[in-house]
């Protein structure tokens, strides 16, 4: 099957096989820029997550795909859905927000978090704005989510991924069967890999 | 000077008389005596050709196919030599992005998010600019052009021949029933190190793909040949066809 090509690709010369690879490389670069263009517009790490567990069902199911924004602005709200991150945690949690207090700029957040770690505060970070402590619970879970907060009393904005704008149902099955079977992932790459390097525009 | 000698040369040639009949006002009409090799004058005995088989439905590959034959026929040795600078214009730019894109989304991972959205965000600026450039250029810059080809010979002279020729496929009219293959030729022809223009011409050419390609679709590549030699040729003759 390939030995066809391979002489198209010896009679065509050097610059021919770079311009095909080119094709590749650049529609994986294409979307990786997408990807961290949408995260430095919705000011989000990771603007579009998926739902892994059912702790917030009858709203979100697993295999639903959420899209988020966090506006260096916003002031969460109880009723909010958030999707948040502690350090120390690999997955990021989608809960709702049940408290929230706001704690103005001039009171440093450290007296009100009884947090393990005993950093310094990095320079540029909380001390400058508005920060809240918050409190979630899913709404499919009998009790909030102190269990989860591995040590923390309370959430800050830093550790808040975003909040949920809009979801998709279902679409997030693929990321999840690309998870649990990693064959999947790599013969879907190989496949577009072999289409874009043959193809000719 | 040199051009006066050269049409009372011309005038006295029955041959290129006619030639400069047909000229337009403007271009010089070239010496005939003084022409270098034209592509169907000069044939390679042992160029054994490899079969092109294409689908004869997909008008890419057909189109594809001719201009890889044109390539090919205008590089034999004692013809053209092919002058990448497109070609490696949008190489080049594409690579750079295709860099900037991998270094940013890399610094993106290693570093916080935070931390990182400075440098993120001109990383993504800078790969805009480059994905526009490479766009424009290839649209408006290189557009139709799929060989521009040099050449030097010495007669009495060292003269310098330039070669561009652009293809495409034009949308069929109704009447006909098969799709064409427009080809259009720009030479130039020049010597003192190209500040002396010898002749200039311009050519189109047109021919439905039914006449190079059967019905299983395998390319008759002397036929092909032979036309784009003729078309050559007409051009290096400075004929505006």
């Amino acid at each position: 099957m390939f030995t066809e090509e391979l002489k198209a690709f010896r009679r065509l010369g050097f610059r021919h096989v770079l311009l095909q690879v080119l094709n590749f490389a650049s529609v994986i670069a294409s979307g990786l820029m997408i990807w961290k263009g949408l995260g430095i517009v919705t000011n989000s790490e990771s603007p579009i997550v998926v739902v892994l567990s059912g702790s917030m069902e009858p709203a979100f199911y697993r295999g639903d795909l959420l899209f988020l924004t966090n506006p260096s602005s916003e002031q969460y709200k109880t009723g909010d859905i958030t999707v948040y991150k502690i350090p120390g945690a690999e997955i990021p949690i989608v809960h709702r927000v049940m408290e929230t207090h706001d704690v103005p700029k001039s009171i440093d957040i450290r007296k009100y978090t009884k947090s393990k770690s005993k950093s310094k505060p990095q320079p540029g970070e909380d001390s400058k704005q508005d920060n809240q402590l918050l409190l979630t619970k899913g709404d499919n879970n009998y009790v909030d989510d102190i269990e989860l907060y591995q040590g923390l009393e309370w959430l800050e904005k830093k550790h808040i991924v975003g909040k949920v704008r809009g979801f998709l149902p279902y679409v997030g099955y693929v990321t999840i069967a690309m998870n649990d079977f990693p064959q999947l992932k790599y013969a879907l790459l190989g496949g577009l890999g072999l289409l874009a390097l043959i193809q000719r525009e | 000077m040199a051009r006066t000698k050269q049409a009372a040369a011309g005038s006295s040639n029955a041959n290129s008389s006619s030639v400069n009949g047909s000229q337009k006002a403007r271009s010089p009409s070239p010496d005939p005596s003084d022409r270098p090799l034209g592509p169907l004058a000069v044939t390679v005995p042992a160029y054994d050709r490899e079969v092109v088989k294409v689908n004869n439905a997909n008008l890419t590959e057909l189109k594809n196919a001719c201009d890889d034959a044109v390539k090919r026929f205008l590089s034999r040795p004692e013809l053209f030599k092919q002058i990448y600078t497109h070609t490696d214009v949008r190489l080049g730019l594409g690579w750079l992005s295709v860099f900037v894109a991998a270094g940013t989304a890399f610094y993106g991972y290693k570093i916080d998010f935070e931390q990182s959205k400075p440098v993120v965000t001109v990383g993504l600026i800078l790969y805009i600019i480059l994905t526009v450039l490479s766009t424009l250029y290839a649209y408006f810059v290189e557009g139709d052009t799929i060989f521009v080809g040099k050449r030097k010979t010495f007669s009495k002279r060292i003269i310098t021949e330039r070669i561009t020729l652009s293809s495409s496929t034009p949308p069929t009219p109704k009447a006909s029933s098969c799709p064409s293959y427009s080809v259009s030729l720009h030479y130039v022809r020049s010597t003192n190190g190209g500040k002396t223009l010898l002749g200039r011409g311009r050519t189109k050419g047109a021919a439905p793909y039914n006449k190079f390609f059967d019905a299983n679709g395998v390319m008759d590549q002397p036929a092909f040949e032979k036309w784009v030699g003729g078309l050559v040729e007409t051009a290096m003759d400075g004929k505006a066809a």
